[in-house]
This record gives C-alpha cells, sequence and structure tokens, in this order.
C-alpha cells in the first residue's frame, strides 16, 4: 500500500519530466519494402535518441498511408513517400495545410522502367531494347497461353498500374503479341521474377529501383530508344485518360519525405533533420543487397548503417543531438 | 552485461546462426523449385488447360445461355422456383453493372476449386474417419493450413509454379480444403454405433458399410462441410487475385488500393452474391436429399 | 436328443489398451474393480462357458453392465474374444477369414438390436431387404422376400415409409423382420424389446412366440427383465460382473436361485406368472380307485387325510371324503357313484399359476392336477401357493 503511495507521485512526475525534454509521442510508417523500412528504422533511432521522441513504427504502405495521414492526421511521417503514385491526393493535401514535404529520401529519385534478366541479355544484346524484345516476343511465353507472348504490368490499382499500361499501349506491345499480365499484387510481381530468375526463364515486365529485388536479381532496363520526356508523362503517359499516348521512358519520380503539417509545425527542429535526410541510389541498393544477403531487417539494417556510416548522417543533425546518438549507438 | 542477463532478456538464439538457418532454409528452398520446379509444373498442365478452357467457355457463351443453363442447375439442384428466380436476378443486375466477365471468372475457378477441394476432401476424411493414426496427423495439418496467413505459402508457390491460376487455385484449396475434411470425418464417425454393428452384423464387408452406410448417414454433415468450403473459397477470391488471379478480387484490390469504395462494394457484393447461391443451392440440395435423417 | 449348435468355452474379453497383457491378473483371480483400478482394463467377460442347442431360445440376463452385450457380440464376432473358444455349428469362429466371416454374418446368424439399428436412409422395405442386398441378391429376390416378411411381422403398407415415420414397436417388427428375412439359423437379440411400452413389448414377445412356434430358429435373447425371460426362455444364463453365476431352466432359476444375486433377481418377479401349475403340485395325498364303497373306505383309511380324489377307467371323477363314504357305509357294496363324490375342478399341470389362484383359494380341498388324458398328476393346496409365493407375499395379496 505504501509503496503504491509512493509509485503513483513518481509516475506523475516521470511523465512530467519526459514530457518536459521530448517532442513528445511520433508515429512513423514502416512501410513494406525493405529501403522505407530501413529509413523508417533510422529515423525512429535518432528520433527517440537524439530528439526525445517517444517514437513508435507503424506498419504501413503508399496509399494507406498517404491517405490516413491527410484524412486523419496520421501517422506523423511517412519517411519514403513515392508520391507519384498519388500525386493527386498529396498535392491537394498539401494545399490544405494538412501535409508538408520535407525533403527527398532518394536523392536521385526512383528509378521505373521495363525490364529483362541480366542473363537473357547476355546471350542477346538485343533484348535490351525494346525492339530486340518484339522480335522475340515468342521467347516470353505467356503462362496460360502457349499462343502468346507475356508482359508482366504493374498490379490493380497501383498508379503506375496506368504509366505501364499507357507504355504498353504506345509500345504497340499488343499487336507484338504481348499480353498484359496483371500480377495482382507487389508480392505476386516480386515472386514472379524470382520464380523467373531461379530458373533462368525469360521475364519481361515493369519494376522500380531502388528495391532489394533489383538488387538481388540482376535485370537490364529496356531501352524505348526515346529517351525521356517528361511533359509527355506526366501530362499523358501517367493520366488515366491519355487517349494516345506516346513512347517516353520513364523520368525519375520524386520520393520524398512527407510529414503531416501539425507535426512539422509542432516539432521544427525534427522537421529540419527530416529535411536533410537523404540517400543516394548506389548507397541505397548496396544497402539493399547487404540486407537481402543478410536477410536483415529494418532494425538491424539501421544500426549497420548507423554505425558504419557515421560521417553520412551527422551531417543531418546538430553535433549535440549527433553525440547523444552516438552514445546511444555506444551503449546496443 | 553480466552472464545472468538471460533472466532479464529472453536468451535468443546467436543472430548469426538463426540467419544461417534462415539462409540455409532458403536456399535449400530455391535449389529445390530450381531442380523439380519444371516437374511440377508440367504436373499441373492438364488443370491449367481445363481452366483457361472453362474459363474461355464461361465468357465465350452468350449471357443469356449462361444465365439459362446456371438456373436450370439450380432448379434442378433445389427445385424452388425463388431461388431460381433469384438467380436469374442477381446474374441480370451483375451483368447490368458490367462485372460480367469478372463474375465468369470468378466462377470458373471457384467452381474448379470447390469440386477439386471436394474430390480430394472426402477421401482424406474417409482416411481420417477409419484411422486414428491418420487423424492425429492431419488434424494439425487442416490446422496450420486454416491459420497460416495465406501469403505465407503463397510467394513459395509462386516461386515454384508462378504467378496466375494454378497457384490461385493452390493457395484456394489449401484454405478451403479443411471444412470439408473435418467434417466428413467427422460425420462419419458420428454415424450411429447401432446402425454400424447392423450392417456388420449382416456381413456388409466395409466399401459395403463404406457407401451403402457411412456415407450416406455422414451426408448431412459432409454437405455442412462442402457448403462451408465453397464460403472459404470465395472469401478467397480476393488473396487469389494478389497473385493474378483473374476475377472479381481484382476491382476488389483495386477499391482498396484507391478507396473507390462504390467499385469494391459492387465488386464485393458479386462474390456475396454468388455465395448466397452457392450457399443456398447447395443447403437446398441437401436437404431435399436429406429429409428422412 | 438337443443337438448342441453353439458352443463357448473358456471366453474372456478385457476391453482396454493391451488386454493380453494384463490377462494374468484375470488368471489369478483379481476382481474386475481390481483391474480397472490397476490397469484401466475393464473385465468384460470372465470363464464364460455354454452350450445352446439347436431350435432353443437361450436367454442371457443380468443387471446392466453385467456384460450381455459384450456376450452376445461374440457370437458373431462383432467383438473378438481375449482368449476362449467360439464353435458354431461346430465351425471354430475365431479361425474364419475376413471373407469367411463376412459369409458367415450374412447365411448364419440375423442380429435384432436394442434401438433397433435401422438406417436412417432406407426405406422400411429397403431396410427390410438389407441383409439379402448385402448378401448380392437381385433387387426383385430381396423385394419379393422382404414384403413377405413385412406383411409377417404385421407391416403390410409400410413398405415405402421411412423408420422416422414408424413408431417404436414398428421400427421392431422392422428390425424383426429384417433378421427373419435372411432365413438365418440362428437369431442374436439384444434387448430387442426393452425399448417399448410393456404392452407393446408383450405383444412382440406372443409375436416371437408364435414366429418360433413354426420357424423352429435358435434364439439368443438377451434381456435384463426376468419376466421376459421366464415367459420365453427355454433355458437362462445369468450374467454377473462378467461371470456366469447360473445357467437352467426357467423354474431351477426361480426355485434354486445359485446365490444371493440371482435370489435377489428371482425375488420380485411374478412367480405366479412365471410357473405352471406342474412346477409347485405336490403328488397327490389321496387316490381312490374302489368301486365299492367298502373297498373306498378301506383306501381311505389307508390315507393319512380325510379325503381322497376318485378316480375311475374314465379318469378323475371328483373329491372324496371321509363322511360321504361313512353316511352310506350301512351298504358297503354300493358301488361308487355320482352322489358320493363330489365335483371339484381339476386343474391342468401346464396352467401359469397365476390363472389358478382363485379357484385354489376358493376351494375348501386341494385342488387336484389332471392331465389331458385324465391322470391324476398331484396337487395344489392354498398352502402350496402361499409357500411358492412367500417371497413375494405382496403380489398374492394384490391378487387376492
Ligand atoms: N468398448 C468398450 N470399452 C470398454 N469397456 C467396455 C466396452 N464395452 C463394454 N464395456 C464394459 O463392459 C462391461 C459390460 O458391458 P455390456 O455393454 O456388455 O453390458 P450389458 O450387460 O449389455 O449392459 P446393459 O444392460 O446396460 O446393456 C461394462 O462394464 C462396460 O463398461
Ligand atoms: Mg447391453
Amino acid at each position: 500500500m505504501k509503496s503504491f503511495l509512493i509509485a503513483v507521485p513518481l509516475l506523475i512526475a516521470s511523465t512530467f519530466v519526459q514530457a518536459d525534454n521530448t517532442c513528445g509521442k511520433v508515429t512513423i510508417a514502416d512501410m513494406n519494402w525493405s529501403s522505407a523500412s530501413l529509413i523508417a528504422n533510422v529515423d525512429r533511432f535518432i528520433l527517440e535518441h537524439g530528439y526525445g521522441c517517444d517514437a513508435e513504427l507503424v506498419p504501413g504502405d503508399t496509399m494507406p498511408t498517404g491517405t490516413a495521414m491527410i484524412e486523419k492526421g496520421e501517422p506523423d511521417i511517412a519517411p519514403e513517400m513515392w508520391s507519384n503514385a498519388m500525386k493527386d491526393a498529396l498535392d491537394k493535401g498539401v494545399a490544405e495545410k494538412r501535409l508538408r514535404f520535407a525533403g527527398k529520401s532518394l536523392s536521385d529519385g526512383g528509378e521505373e522502367g521495363f525490364w529483362v534478366p541480366q542473363y537473357m541479355v547476355d546471350k542477346d544484346p538485343s533484348l535490351a531494347t525494346i525492339e530486340g524484345i518484339i522480335k522475340n516476343a515468342a521467347l516470353f511465353t505467356h503462362p496460360e497461353d502457349p499462343e502468346r507472348s507475356g508482359f508482366y504490368g504493374c498490379p490493380a490499382g497501383w498508379n503506375c498500374q496506368i504509366s505501364s499500361g499507357n507504355l504498353y499501349k504506345a509500345l504497340n506491345l499488343e499487336e507484338a503479341g504481348f499480353d498484359l499480365i496483371d500480377p495482382g499484387s507487389g508480392a505476386g510481381l516480386s515472386g514472379s521474377i524470382a520464380k523467373a530468375y531461379e530458373r533462368k526463364e525469360a521475364w519481361f515486365g515493369y519494376y522500380w529501383a531502388p528495391t532489394a529485388v533489383l538488387g538481388k536479381y540482376k535485370m537490364v532496363k529496356v531501352d524505348f530508344g526515346s529517351g525521356i520526356d517528361k511533359d509527355e508523362f506526366t501530362s499523358c503517359t501517367s493520366a488515366e485518360n491519355c487517349l494516345e499516348p506516346k513512347v517516353t521512358m520513364y523520368p525519375p519520380s520524386l520520393v520524398q519525405t512527407l510529414t503531416t503539417e501539425k507535426f512539422a509545425a509542432a516539432s521544427p527542429a525534427v522537421f529540419d533533420y527530416l529535411s536533410k535526410r537523404s540517400f543516394k541510389n548506389s548507397q541505397m541498393n548496396e544497402l539493399l543487397a547487404w540486407m537481402e544477403d543478410n536477410q536483415a531487417t529494418g532494425d538491424i539494417a539501421m544500426e549497420y548503417y548507423l554505425v558504419n556510416n557515421k560521417d553520412d548522417w551527422m551531417q543531418w543533425v546538430p553535433a549535440e543531438v549527433a553525440a547523444k546518438v552516438e552514445a546511444a549507438l555506444d551503449n546496443l | 552485461m553480466a552472464e545472468s542477463s538471460w533472466l532479464k532478456e529472453f536468451p535468443e538464439m546467436d543472430r548469426v546462426d538463426l540467419l544461417a538457418i534462415r539462409k540455409g532454409l532458403d536456399s535449400a528452398y530455391r535449389e529445390f523449385s530450381r531442380e523439380y520446379g519444371e516437374v511440377i509444373e508440367s504436373f499441373f498442365d492438364p488443370l491449367l488447360t481445363f481452366l483457361v478452357w472453362f474459363e474461355k467457355l464461361l465468357l465465350t457463351t452468350p449471357w443469356w445461355i449462361v444465365i439459362i443453363t446456371l438456373t436450370a442447375l439450380v432448379y434442378l439442384a433445389s427445385r424452388s422456383w425463388k431461388l431460381s428466380l433469384s438467380v436469374v436476378l442477381s446474374f441480370l443486375a451483375i451483368g447490368y453493372f458490367g462485372m460480367w466477365e469478372h463474375t465468369m471468372e470468378t466462377l470458373s475457378i471457384i467452381t474448379v476449386c470447390t469440386l477439386l477441394a471436394i474430390a480430394l476432401g472426402i477421401p482424406i476424411g474417409i482416411v481420417m474417419a477409419r484411422s486414428d493414426r491418420a487423424r492425429s496427423v492431419i488434424t494439425p495439418l487442416l490446422d496450420i493450413m486454416q491459420t497460416m496467413p495465406a501469403f505465407v505459402y503463397l510467394i513459395p508457390v509462386v516461386m515454384l509454379l508462378g504467378i496466375g491460376k494454378i497457384p490461385g487455385v493452390i493457395a484456394v484449396i489449401i484454405y478451403a480444403i479443411p471444412p470439408v475434411i473435418r467434417l466428413t470425418n467427422l460425420g462419419i464417425r458420428l454415424v450411429d454405433s447401432e446402425v454400424m454393428e447392423a450392417a456388420t452384423a449382416y456381413g456388409a464387408s466395409s466399401t459395403q458399410r463404406l457407401f451403402g452406410v457411412q456415407i450416406p448417414l455422414a451426408m448431412p454433415t459432409i454437405m455442412a462441410g462442402i457448403n462451408q468450403t465453397i464460403m472459404m473459397a470465395l472469401s478467397m477470391v480476393v488473396i487469389a487475385s494478389m497473385i493474378g488471379v483473374k476475377g472479381l478480387g481484382q476491382p476488389v484490390l483495386k477499391s482498396i488500393t484507391n478507396q473507390y469504395f462504390t467499385l469494391g462494394l459492387f465488386n464485393g457484393l458479386a462474390i456475396v452474391a454468388l455465395a448466397i447461391i452457392f450457399d443456398r443451392v447447395s443447403q437446398a440440395y441437401a436437404k431435399r436429399t436429406q429429409r428422412h435423417m | 436328443m438337443p443337438e448342441p449348435l453353439i458352443q463357448i468355452e473358456g471366453l474372456y474379453k478385457l476391453f482396454g489398451k493391451n488386454p493380453k497383457s494384463v490377462m494374468s491378473m484375470v488368471h489369478e483371480g483379481r476382481s474386475k474393480d481390481d483391474i480397472l483400478a490397476e490397469t484401466g482394463h475393464t473385465l468384460g467377460l470372465k470363464d464364460i462357458n455354454l452350450t445352446i442347442n439347436k431350435g432353443e431360445i437361450f436367454v442371457i440376463m443380468g443387471l446392466s453392465g453385467s456384460g450381455k452385450s459384450t456376450l452376445i457380440r461374440h457370437f458373431n464376432r462383432l467383438i473378438d474374444p481375449t482368449e476362449g473358444v467360439i464353435r458354431v455349428d461346430n465351425i471354430d469362429v475365431m479361425k474364419l477369414s475376413p471373407k469367411e466371416l463376412e459369409e458367415f454374418r450374412r447365411y448364419k446368424m440375423s442380429m435384432v438390436f436394442q434401438r433397433f439399428g435401422l438406417m436412417p436412409h432406407r426405406t422400411v422395405l429397403e431396410n427390410v431387404g438389407y441383409g439379402l442386398a448385402v448378401q448380392g441378391q437381385s433387387k426383385a429376390a430381396w423385394t419379393a422376400k422382404a414384403t413377405e416378411w413385412l406383411e409377417t411381422v404385421g407391416l403390410a403398407g409400410y413398405e415405402a415409409q421411412y423408420p422416422s415415420q414408424l413408431s417404436g414397436g414398428q421400427q421392431q417388427r422392422v428390425g424383426l423382420a429384417r433378421a427373419l428375412c435372411t432365413d438365418a439359423e440362428i437369431l442374436l437379440m439384444d434387448e430387442a424389446f426393452s425399448a417399448l411400452d410393456p404392452l407393446i413389448r408383450s405383444e412382440m414377445q406372443d409375436q416371437l412366440i408364435e414366429l418360433q412356434g413354426k420357424l423352429h430358429k435358435t434364439i439368443i435373447f438377451i434381456t435384463h427383465d426376468l419376466d421376459e425371460a421366464l415367459r420365453l426362455g427355454d433355458r437362462i444364463a445369468i450374467l454377473k460382473d462378467g461371470e456366469m453365476v447360473q445357467q437352467g431352466t426357467p423354474e431351477d432359476i426361480l426355485l434354486n436361485p445359485a446365490d444371493d444375486y440371482v435370489e435377489a433377481f428371482v425375488k420380485d418377479v411374478n412367480r405366479a406368472r412365471a410357473l405352471t401349475v406342474e412346477t409347485v403340485m405336490k403328488p397327490p395325498s389321496g387316490r381312490i380307485t374302489a368301486d365299492t364303497i367298502a373297498e373306498a373306505l378301506v383306501q381311505m383309511k389307508a390315507l393319512k387325510g380325510n379325503h381322497g380324489y376318485y378316480v375311475n377307467d374314465d379318469g378323475y371323477q371328483g373329491i372324496v371324503t371321509l363322511d360321504a363314504l361313512e353316511a352310506c357305509s350301512d351298504d358297503g357294496s354300493q358301488q361308487m357313484s355320482a352322489d358320493i363324490w363330489q365335483e371339484l375342478p381339476a386343474i391342468s399341470p401346464d396352467a401359469m399359476l397365476e390363472s389358478v389362484i382363485p379357484e385354489t383359494l376358493e376351494a375348501d380341498y386341494p385342488l387336484p392336477v389332471v392331465d389331458e388324458e385324465g391322470n391324476l398328476k398331484g396337487e395344489l393346496s392354498r398352502h402350496n401357493i402361499a409357500e411358492i409365493l412367500g417371497g413375494a407375499e405382496k403380489h398374492v395379496e394384490e391378487k387376492i
């Protein structure tokens, strides 16, 4: 009884103390792919130990997280948002002062395109170009119809479904004998690559980088021979009602850190960190390859990264925060 | 930290060892799929051909012939005009709202999955009912099949067979077959022991007992299992479409990622309509054939 | 000369995981409770020996759990013994191969079950014909036979009904018809009538007796009701905790119970309904056969009592008392005549005790027991009846 009486004031006191020198409770979307998970874990560690936040990871995915941030103001941070995927909604959110973009999580932007496995190009270098692929359409047998060829598109409902569908049209792939296969989900799409790769089968379809899949399975981006026509891409290729799509390579897509306006306003110091925190694609590919090799989860990769790349991340935060984070790292 | 740290923290396996195990098993599976994938794939070829053919049949047959045929089947099974009429109305509505193709695709794969689940499940249930050892082996397997998240086995299946109908059928069957197995087993085990004794006492052979007594008497329970299997198969439509199975699941997925609530609702309702039709027809059929038990 | 049909020797049955290993305990004579407590095995039957003759109704009785069902299921090997020999028609049933066993069950025995054991998904007709259908007979063949037997048990017209549409009594008639339909020589009936109410039950007993009169099957009938046992049984065996405590004719069991268990069983039975006059009558105390009164007086004097039954060439005539003889002793040469003897109803030795109780109690003298040919076989007095029913005075008082 006595100890209880003592404990209650203690408890109250401790919450006050905590509230005093922290940025409070922060939720960070932990997207279900490796690079995003790594970044989310890095953010969590630095926010928790550097800024004294009570940071918590919540599971996320592009569409649900984006929508929840607009509608509910939750979670506070989406560390790797492929903003093209729901461009209109996010822009509207920013305009309505619900969201704020911090900075580019991937400074080079995401890489999208149509890919074929390296081993196919090794055999026939012409397969690195769209003409070569169309000429050799018969190689890419449709899994359910031996008469046809198969092109693995983007899963239904994803924004890339529109762009890959438009390019499929623009490249006249249908006449070339290709059926557009809906893989149903990201897992379905990556699964189909893994299956083809393990058996050295033919595969031709849409994918993006940096990803563990492209880190692990060496693929070659097919050259459309058209170069990048950014205007055509934004006005038509990525628009649902594009009537006469033209051929263009994918421009690099923006990959940004997104926060809610509420959070950005309340924690300017953290927002400042988020604006600086950024990875190069080459660096990220390396990290993803390391993760893949070691089957590492986001938190393990985070440790690996923070320990081995101090010069990197110390530039994102003020010196005293860096010191606190370093101390926490030593304590691990 | 002292040696007694395991008191505070769970004595975990060494990260490196754990990693070695995970990597070892994964590469073993890769090895396996590289080695036998093609053989296994070709084993399923006839089924794939049939699936493709059946889907094409439903898609290319004029809609009104499909509706007439389905209604006739429903009437034959249930002998109920009401039910038959509601089938006509549901399919007209489905077609009118532009979901005909997806519905036919779903109908074809669910029909095949259900038939396969029954064809596999009833014999397994019988084996399980006849041998306690078989039961003690199969029961935990069924528990795993019902509770294991579908993606855990979906992706290995995709590794082995690619995306599309066959892995879809396998995933649906894994999830949907347990009820028919369990209830076949249960139904047979619950057959009145005196009736079984009577059959034995009159010299019935074990096949005569199985087909003349056990299965007919277990039929109400087996039908309940089939009914549940159909329902569970339909509930897997969306998951199956995540590995490239065409049908009503695709628009549902699309509506999930894009918050197209109405699209989701319409296609969801079409799945529900199929479910209700399957359910009512199988129940009406069961009731009609088992009036005396 | 009775011809043995079923012989059981040294039959033991232990229920449990590993019965063979526990048999040694059984042979050491440990009790059923001991064995259960120590090994978890239930002793179902212990050292059963019996012989059942062709054409008899052999009743097996015992309290619930005494092993009756277990025993009867050994005859057609629905249960396999742990030890012992079962011979039917000189075939060692234990040596039959699975195929032979099927044949044996199809043609040699049929069975009627306590809860009927009818197949709910088959019509009444299909149920009755089941045994024949299993034998592989054509539908036409078994339909004809089944129809016939349904008629015999009084269920013509119910062919297309399903068992669930019938009353309990009707269902058991179907069960009986099914058993009779295969024409098997042996009929096993496990508490066949126990689930029926008393009225239907006694009707079914009558029907069984009537059928048996025509068919002369060998019937093994199980019941826990002694009245039923006494009514149907040519011989009765009594089981207690898996052991055979007594075997014998109904009279044997009633009159000479082997131990307290049997006695307790018999105590409650309505003996008046179970015993015939013959089994309880005493030898006739006096028989007067003389032609003249003088001779009759001489015969009478030689008797202990003061009356005798008058029997002449035409058989039993009536009772003659000492007083009546002395009243006309003036003329010793007078022929015996109807004036001298009084009429006194005779009773048949086969009559059930119950049916003669009123007459016996009303009469001033013990009643003579006279068979169909008119031979005087014995006499039955009030005292006799009181003695026999002594164990169940209650019943007698109710009757009076
Ligand atoms: N399959 C079995 N496993 C274990 N014990 C059994 C089994 N069958 C019967 N027994 C036991 O054998 C004993 C005899 O049972 P049985 O059914 O033969 O009795 P019964 O005389 O027919 O009784 P009732 O009049 O209630 O039918 C009981 O103690 C019972 O518990
Ligand atoms: Mg019994």
